[in-house]
C-alpha cells in the first residue's frame, strides 16, 4: 500500500542538506530517500487519479482503497461517449491560435523594448505587467456585456482574443529577456555586412531566440489550455473548452469517481506531457531571463 | 580601397558633458594600417564605431574616399569590421558566416562559394567550413571573423581589439598574421587596441588618444623617440619612461643632492622655454649603471631585479630624500641584487624634456 | 600634433533627419511595439472604463428597464456589505497563505533537488506535474479522490490516527482550497528557486568556502542573497495568478458554506452571473482594482528592481 507516503511531509529536510561533511554518505543517502518520498508523495494524487481512471466504478469505491485491480478502458470510452471530443478540439484550437497570436504580437514588441529600444522602455514594460496585476474579475462584467452585444457569446474567437490578451504581457517580458541575451554586436555585424533591419532580424536574431520563443509558447499553451474563468462565463455548448466540459461532467455524472478521473486525466494529459518534455524551457521562460 | 579622414569629428553622449571623442582630426592614407591606442575611456573604440556607423557623428565629418559619412548607415559604407568577441552568427556554419556579407549584397551563389573557399584557404579554415562557431577554438573563431571581413573586399577594415580574447602566445602569432595580411591586401585598416605593444608592432602610424583627445598621431618610432607630451612618453614603452620633475640648475637639473649635467642642446631648449623647473624623461635603457663608489651619477638603491634573460630591469629608488622610484634596463645577468647601492648616469644625449605645467614637449 | 583641450561649448548631440536618433527613426523603433500595445489597451484597459461606468448605475439584467444612473450608491452598498468584507479578507488570506506556503515548500523541495542523486530528473518531473495539471482537474481530484469523507485518500491515510470520516471541505473550506492551491503552486516556486540555486556562480561559492564559511554560512551569506530576486519573482508572479483564483473555489466549495470560502473573483462572479446585478458587481470590481493597484505598486517596484537592472540608469 503506497498510500501512507502522502503523510510524509518534509518536516525538516533542508537543514540536513547543510550539515557538516562528516555525516557524509549516510546523510546523502537519507536526503536521496527523502527526495524520493517527497517526489512520489507529491505526485501520488495524480498517480491515483490515473489509476482510478482505469478502474471499474466498483473498484473505485472501496475502503480501503484498492491498489490492485483489472484495468479497463471503459471509463475513457464513457468520457468520449459523453462527447469530450468537440471540447478537446475547441481547447486545442483556442490554445494554438492564441499562442501563435501572442508570439506574433509579443516578438516585435519585445524587440522594441530590448535590442532597438524605444524611449520610455520602463514605462512600456510597467504597463504590460501592470495589466496582469489587475484582477480579471473586474473586467468580466463589461466583457460579458460587450461580447453579448456584438453576438460573440459562445464563440471560440472570443476566447482566442481574451487568451491572447491574457498571455501577451508575460510573453513580452519573457521574449524581452531572450532578446537581451542576443549580443548587440551580432546586429552591428549584420548591419555592417549589409543586412537591413528586417533581414538581420530574420537571418541573425530569430535563429538565436527561437529556443526562447519555444519556452514562451509553452507557457502560453499551459495557461491557455488550463483557463477556466473566461471559458465558463462566455461559452456554452458550441465553443466551450475542456475545463468547462469537466464541470458539466461532474454535474451530470455525480460522483462516479472513475469516470471523473478518466475525464480529468484526459483534460490534463496534453499539457502535462508537453510540460514534461520541455521542462527546461519551462524554467527558462518562468525565470524571465534571470537564468541563462 | 580608400583614404579615411576624421575632420573635427566629435561624439557627445550627453549634452554639456565632456565629449567621448572631441574634434578628432586624422588623415589616413589609402592602404595604411593605423592603430588607435589609449587607456580605457580614451574614446578610441568610440572613434572606430563612429567610422563604422555604429555611433552618431555629433560634430564635424568623417569621410571615406572623400565621401561624407554623416547620416550614412553602416551597410552603405562599404566597410568590414572584426569585433572583439567576433560576433559570429551562432546558428550559421563557418562557411555561411563568411558568405553572409556577400549574400546580403546579392552576390551569386557560385561566386560566393569561390570567394569563401579562397578566403578559407588563406586563413587555414578550409576543413572547418561546415562547422558551427561554437565547435571552434578561440583562435579559429577569430579567423572566421577575419574571413568574414576579407571576403567582402571592403574599402576599409575596422578591427576592435580583435586579439584581446586570445591567449598570449596566440596573440603574438595572430598579430603578425594580421599585419602581413593587411600589407598583402593593401586595404586601409583602422585597428583599436589598448595594448601599446600591438600598436607599436602593427601600425604604420599610431594615434594615441586620452579622454577623447588626440595626443599624437605618428609612426611608432617617432612616438617612441619624440613623444609629443609627457602622457605619450609615459604610455609608450614598457617599462614606462622615468619622469622626474626637477629644478633647473646651472649645468642641468638638480636631482636630490647631486646635479645632473645636461648637454648644451637641451639646456638651450630649457632656456628658450623660460622654465625654472622641468620634467625630465629618461627611458630605462638610457642609463649607465656604476657601483656606488664611483662618485659620478645619481645614487639609488635596488628594490627589485627582474631578470628576463636577454636583459634585466632594476626597480630602484633614488637617494633624494623622497625615494623617487626609477627603472633601469641593464644587460642580462647584471649581477645586481636587492639592496645594492648603484650610481646612475644618463647615457644618451636624447633625453626628453617636458613643460611640467602643460606636459608639452620642450 | 597635439590638440589642446579647448572645450567646444557649442557642441550638442546632433539630431539628424534620418539615421539613428531622428524622428523618423523613433517611429521605426515604435512600430513593432504598437500592435501589441494597442491590442492590450483595447482588450484589457477599455473594459475597466466600462466597469467604472457600469458601477455608477443600478442595472440588473433580469429586470429589463431597471437601468438608471445612481451615482455612488453601489459603492456605499459595497462598503456596507459585511459579506464583501468577509470575502475580501478571505481573498487576502487565501492569496497570502497560498503564496507563503508554496514558497516555503518550494524552497525546501528545491534544496532537496539541488544535489546530484539517483533519479533526480525523474523526481523533478514528478514534482512539477501539479503545476501543469489543469486547475479544474486538480480541484476535482482534491474534492473527490482526496477529500471525500467516505472514500477519500486523506481520511484513509489518517484513519490509523483516529481521524474519523471528516468532511474536510465542509469543515475547513478555505483551508481545503488553500491546500489544493499550495499543491499546485509549490512546483512553480520550486522551479524558480531551483533555477536560482543552479545559477549560482561556482567561483563565489568556492571563494566563500575557501574563506572559511561553513555550509550554513555559505547558505546564509551567499545563497540566500542570490536567491532573493528569484523569491521576489515567485512572490509577485504567484500573487498575480493566485489572487485571481476561481477554478478551485468554483469546483470545490462554490464559495460556501455561505461565503466562508468565497474570494473576490468568485463573489463578483456570483453577483454578476447568478445575481445578474451588473452595477453592484462592477462597483466591486472597481474597488478590487483600486486595492490591487495599491498593492501592485509595491510589487511592481520589487519586480523592476530585481529584473530590469539592465537598462535602469
Amino acid at each position: 500500500m503506497a498510500a501512507p507516503t502522502t503523510t510524509e511531509r518534509p518536516a525538516t529536510p533542508s537543514t540536513q542538506d547543510l550539515a557538516p561533511a562528516r555525516k557524509g554518505r549516510v546523510g546523502a543517502s537519507l536526503l536521496t530517500v527523502l527526495a524520493w518520498i517527497v517526489g512520489i508523495g507529491f505526485f501520488f494524487p495524480i498517480l491515483w487519479m490515473v489509476l482510478t481512471a482505469f478502474k471499474q466504478e466498483a473498484d473505485a469505491y472501496t475502503t480501503p482503497p484498492k491498489l490492485f485491480f483489472t484495468p479497463t478502458l471503459d471509463q475513457f470510452r464513457a468520457v468520449f461517449d459523453a462527447g469530450i471530443g468537440p471540447y478537446l478540439l475547441n481547447s486545442l484550437f483556442a490554445t494554438v491560435v492564441s499562442t501563435i497570436l501572442v508570439l506574433v504580437l509579443a516578438t516585435p514588441a519585445a524587440f522594441a523594448v530590448s535590442l532597438r529600444p524605444v524611449k520610455k522602455v520602463q514605462d512600456v514594460l510597467f504597463f504590460f505587467i501592470s495589466t496582469k496585476m489587475l484582477p480579471v474579475v473586474a473586467a468580466i462584467v463589461p466583457i460579458y456585456v460587450v461580447v453579448n452585444d456584438i453576438g460573440m457569446l459562445d464563440n471560440i474567437w472570443t476566447l482566442i482574443v481574451l487568451y491572447t490578451a491574457m498571455n501577451l504581457p508575460i510573453a513580452v517580458w519573457m521574449m524581452r529577456s531572450f532578446f537581451q541575451e542576443v549580443p548587440k554586436e551580432l546586429l552591428e555585424a549584420a548591419s555592417m555586412d549589409g543586412a537591413s533591419t528586417a533581414r538581420s532580424l530574420r537571418e541573425v536574431v530569430l535563429p538565436v531566440i527561437s529556443p526562447g520563443m519555444a519556452a514562451t509558447a509553452l507557457i502560453c499553451v499551459i495557461f491557455a489550455w488550463n483557463e477556466f474563468f473566461f471559458a465558463v462565463n462566455l461559452t456554452a455548448a458550441r465553443a466551450a473548452t475542456v475545463p468547462v466540459f469537466l464541470v458539466g461532467f461532474i454535474t451530470s455524472e455525480g460522483l462516479y469517481f472513475a469516470k471523473l478521473c478518466a475525464a480529468a486525466t484526459l483534460a490534463a494529459l496534453p499539457v502535462v506531457i508537453a510540460g514534461w518534455i520541455a521542462q527546461n524551457k519551462l524554467v527558462q521562460g518562468l525565470s524571465f531571463g534571470a537564468v541563462k | 580601397m580608400a583614404e579615411v579622414e576624421f575632420d573635427q569629428a566629435s561624439r557627445i553622449y550627453t549634452a554639456g558633458a565632456k565629449p567621448a571623442v572631441n574634434r578628432l582630426d586624422l588623415e589616413i592614407a589609402d592602404g595604411e594600417f593605423v592603430v588607435l591606442v589609449g587607456p580605457s575611456g580614451s574614446g578610441k573604440s568610440t572613434a572606430l564605431r563612429m567610422l563604422a556607423g555604429l555611433e552618431e557623428i555629433d560634430g564635424g565629418q568623417i569621410r571615406i574616399g572623400g565621401r561624407n559619412m554623416v547620416g550614412v548607415p553602416s551597410r552603405d559604407r562599404d566597410i568590414a569590421m572584426v569585433f572583439q568577441n567576433y560576433a559570429l552568427y551562432p546558428n550559421k556554419t563557418v562557411g555561411e558566416n563568411m558568405a553572409f556579407p556577400l549574400k546580403m549584397r546579392g552576390v551569386p551563389k557560385e561566386e560566393r562559394a569561390t570567394k569563401v573557399k579562397a578566403a578559407a584557404e588563406i586563413l587555414g579554415l578550409s576543413e572547418y567550413l561546415d562547422r558551427k562557431p561554437r565547435a571552434l577554438s578561440g583562435g579559429q573563431r577569430q579567423r572566421v571573423a577575419m574571413g568574414r571581413a576579407i571576403v567582402r573586399e571592403p574599402q576599409v577594415f575596422l578591427m576592435d581589439e580583435p586579439l584581446s580574447n586570445l591567449d598570449a602566445k596566440m596573440r603574438v602569432s595572430t598579430r603578425t598574421e594580421i599585419a602581413a595580411m593587411q600589407r598583402r591586401l593593401g586595404v586601409t585598416t583602422v585597428y583599436v587596441t589598448h595594448d601599446q605593444v600591438e600598436a607599436m608592432t602593427m601600425g604604420d602610424r599610431v594615434a594615441l588618444l586620452k579622454d577623447g583627445e588626440l595626443q599624437q598621431f605618428a609612426t611608432p618610432a617617432e612616438l617612441y623617440d619624440k613623444p609629443a607630451n609627457a602622457f605619450v612618453a609615459g604610455f609608450i614603452g614598457s617599462p614606462a619612461m622615468n619622469l622626474f620633475t626637477l629644478p633647473v640648475s646651472e649645468e642641468g637639473v638638480r636631482m636630490g643632492s647631486s646635479e645632473l649635467a645636461l648637454p648644451r642642446s637641451l639646456r638651450s631648449r630649457i632656456t628658450e622655454a623660460g622654465l625654472s623647473t622641468v620634467q625630465l624623461g629618461i627611458r630605462p635603457e638610457q642609463w649607465t649603471v656604476g657601483s656606488n663608489g664611483d662618485g659620478a651619477g645619481v645614487k639609488a638603491q635596488v628594490d627589485v631585479v627582474e631578470e628576463l634573460g636577454s636583459d634585466a630591469f632594476l626597480y630602484a629608488h633614488l637617494d633624494d630624500g623622497e625615494q623617487t622610484p626609477v627603472v633601469v634596463r641593464t644587460g642580462g645577468r647584471s649581477g645586481a641584487r636587492r639592496g645594492d647601492q648603484i650610481a646612475l648616469t644618463p647615457t644618451s644625449e636624447d633625453l626628453h624634456l617636458f613643460d611640467p605645467s602643460t606636459g608639452e614637449r620642450v | 600634433m597635439t590638440v589642446t583641450a579647448e572645450r567646444p561649448a557649442e557642441l550638442t548631440p546632433r539630431r539628424p533627419d534620418r539615421g539613428p536618433g531622428s524622428r523618423a527613426d523613433g517611429w521605426v523603433r515604435r512600430a513593432p511595439l504598437l500592435p501589441a500595445l494597442v491590442f492590450t489597451i483595447i482588450v484589457t484597459q477599455l473594459p475597466f472604463l466600462f466597469t467604472i461606468y457600469y458601477s455608477l448605475q443600478s442595472w440588473n439584467l433580469v429586470r429589463p428597464g431597471s437601468r438608471q444612473f445612481v451615482g455612488i450608491d453601489n459603492y456605499i452598498l459595497v462598503f456596507t456589505d459585511s459579506q464583501f468584507r468577509q470575502v475580501a479578507l478571505n481573498t487576502v488570506l487565501l492569496t497570502a497563505g497560498s503564496v507563503l506556503f508554496s514558497l516555503i515548500l518550494g524552497l525546501l523541495f528545491a534544496l532537496l533537488l539541488d544535489r546530484a542523486f539517483l533519479g533526480r530528473g525523474f523526481i523533478r518531473t514528478l514534482l512539477i506535474t501539479p503545476f501543469l495539471i489543469t486547475p479544474v482537474a486538480a480541484a476535482l481530484l482534491w474534492k473527490t479522490v482526496l477529500f471525500d469523507p467516505t472514500y477519500g485518500l486523506i481520511n484513509f491515510v489518517l484513519s490509523p490516527f483516529g481521524v474519523g470520516a471528516t468532511d474536510w471541505i465542509s469543515t475547513f473550506p478555505l483551508t481545503s482550497v488553500m491546500v489544493a492551491l499550495v499543491w499546485q503552486w509549490t512546483p512553480f516556486m520550486m522551479l524558480l528557486i531551483l533555477a536560482g540555486l543552479q545559477s549560482q556562480p561556482h567561483d563565489v561559492l568556492e571563494a566563500a568556502r575557501v574563506d572559511g564559511a561553513t555550509s550554513w554560512g555559505v547558505f546564509r551569506e551567499v545563497t540566500i542573497p542570490h536567491l532573493r530576486r528569484f523569491i521576489e519573482l515567485g512572490i509577485v508572479l504567484g500573487a498575480i495568478y493566485l489572487i485571481n483564483t476561481f477554478d478551485a473555489i468554483y469546483m470545490m466549495t462554490q464559495g460556501g458554506p455561505g461565503t466562508a470560502s468565497a474570494n473576490l473573483p468568485f463573489y463578483i462572479y456570483q453577483r454578476a452571473f447568478l445575481g445578474f446585478d451588473i452595477g453592484q458587481s462592477a462597483a466591486m470590481g472597481v474597488v478590487v482594482v483600486v486595492a490591487t493597484i495599491i498593492v501592485a505598486t509595491f510589487a511592481l517596484r520589487l519586480i523592476f528592481r530585481s529584473f530590469s537592472g539592465g537598462e535602469e540608469t
